[in-house]
């Protein structure tokens, strides 16, 4: 499938909230979406172009925006699809994805406990990998290693 | 059908003379099996008998028998965290076969005493590490097993690793390596033996 007719279908469903589409190797293209028209892509690529899987959810820390990574995987197809959108870095949020694929669930908590992205309306967002009460989002560019004696774990009583 | 010929029982120990191993008849292998436990019984037996003819007192007593007995049933707890568990599975297996020191790894935490930490601890498990070892009954003991248990080991100032995991629980005996080899470990667990055997308390 070529980005070009990636970009006919969902641009008559999104309009101008579809930032382009650019061919990217070994997919149908590079969505480049804004984030205001986030859930009308998401139930576009699942219905219209039946991209019935999500296979990873990536958020990418560049300093001064942040940027939020789907790749997308059609059986019927064949082929992936990735879509990408921007984020300010002083307001990193975009809306979840868990209601159309389940499988974000798990990926959402995780961008958002690693670079701090946070994803509106999601079910259940807490931390993923590191124990409750963490306050750091260690995959940030502005993090720096601590030492280690400042973390305290919780012990549960037993 | 004839019954098979009773086996000829050991001589008693000639008493004072606790070094002194029983004598077997040549061709039964009996004896090799018993060297071992025999002579670290007979050196605890003697100390006991010595402290009650000095009427010590009922506590110096039993202590050495005590700590023989604890020192040679030591049971881990079967619990895997990193490729320290790999080595320590070997232990365990057919060519080093801990289980000859007494050693049983167990998977509960309420039948084990000994607690070895064989991989790199993160934040995330730490609390299930701590809780596992409050829930084994004591007297207990630690084994930090591999340098990730150590201090951190390559991790060290990683976001998301203990930096040693006697900063949750306290620790008797720490083995190098990274991963260290079953003779090691072994021989961290044969040191923690020669401590239990040392404990006063």
């Amino acid at each position: 499938m070529a980005p070009t007719e990636v970009a006919e279908t969902l641009g008559a469903r999104l309009g101008s909230r579809l930032l382009g589409v650019e061919p990217f190797p070994g997919t149908a293209g590079r969505v480049r979406f804004d984030r205001s028209g986030a859930l009308e892509l998401f139930r576009s690529m699942r219905d219209d172009l039946g991209y019935l899987h999500l296979s990873m959810i990536a958020g990418i820390d560049w300093v001064d925006h942040r940027e939020v990574v789907y790749v997308l995987w059609s059986d019927t197809r064949g082929d992936y699809a990735l879509l990408s959108t921007d984020l300010p870095a002083n307001d990193a949020h975009v809306e979840s994805a868990s209601g159309i694929w389940p499988s974000a669930n798990w990926h959402e908590r995780e961008a958002w406990e690693m670079v701090d992205i946070t994803f509106d309306h999601h079910p259940d967002l807490r931390h993923l990998l590191m124990p409750e009460g963490y306050q750091f989002h260690p995959l940030l560019r502005s993090f720096k290693l601590h030492e280690p004696e400042q973390l305290e774990v919780k012990t549960r009583n037993v | 059908m004839s019954a098979p010929p009773a086996r000829a029982a050991p001589p008693p120990a000639a008493a004072g003379e606790a070094t002194e191993l029983p004598s077997h008849e040549p061709g039964v292998p009996f004896i090799e099996i018993e060297t071992l436990r025999t002579r670290q019984f007979l050196p605890a037996a003697k100390e006991a008998l010595g402290d009650l003819i000095a009427e010590k007192g009922q506590s110096s007593l039993i202590r050495p028998v005590f700590n023989w007995a604890g020192r040679n049933s030591l049971f881990p707890l079967h619990w895997g965290l990193a490729c320290c568990a790999i080595e320590f599975a070997a232990g365990f297996g057919a060519r080093w076969d801990a289980e000859r020191f007494g050693v049983v790894p167990r998977s509960s935490p309420r039948q084990c005493d000994l607690l070895i930490v064989n991989g790199t601890v993160t934040w995330k498990v730490a609390h299930k590490l701590i809780t596992l070892y409050e829930q084994m009954p004591e007297p207990k003991w630690v084994i930090a097993m591999g340098n990730c248990a150590t201090g951190g080991g390559p991790f060290r100032t990683a976001y998301s690793v203990v930096p040693g995991v006697d900063k949750l629980v306290p620790v008797d005996v720490y083995i190098a390596g990274c991963p260290p080899r079953p003779e090691a470990m072994l021989d961290g667990i044969l040191r923690l033996e020669q401590l239990i055997q040392e404990r006063k308390e």
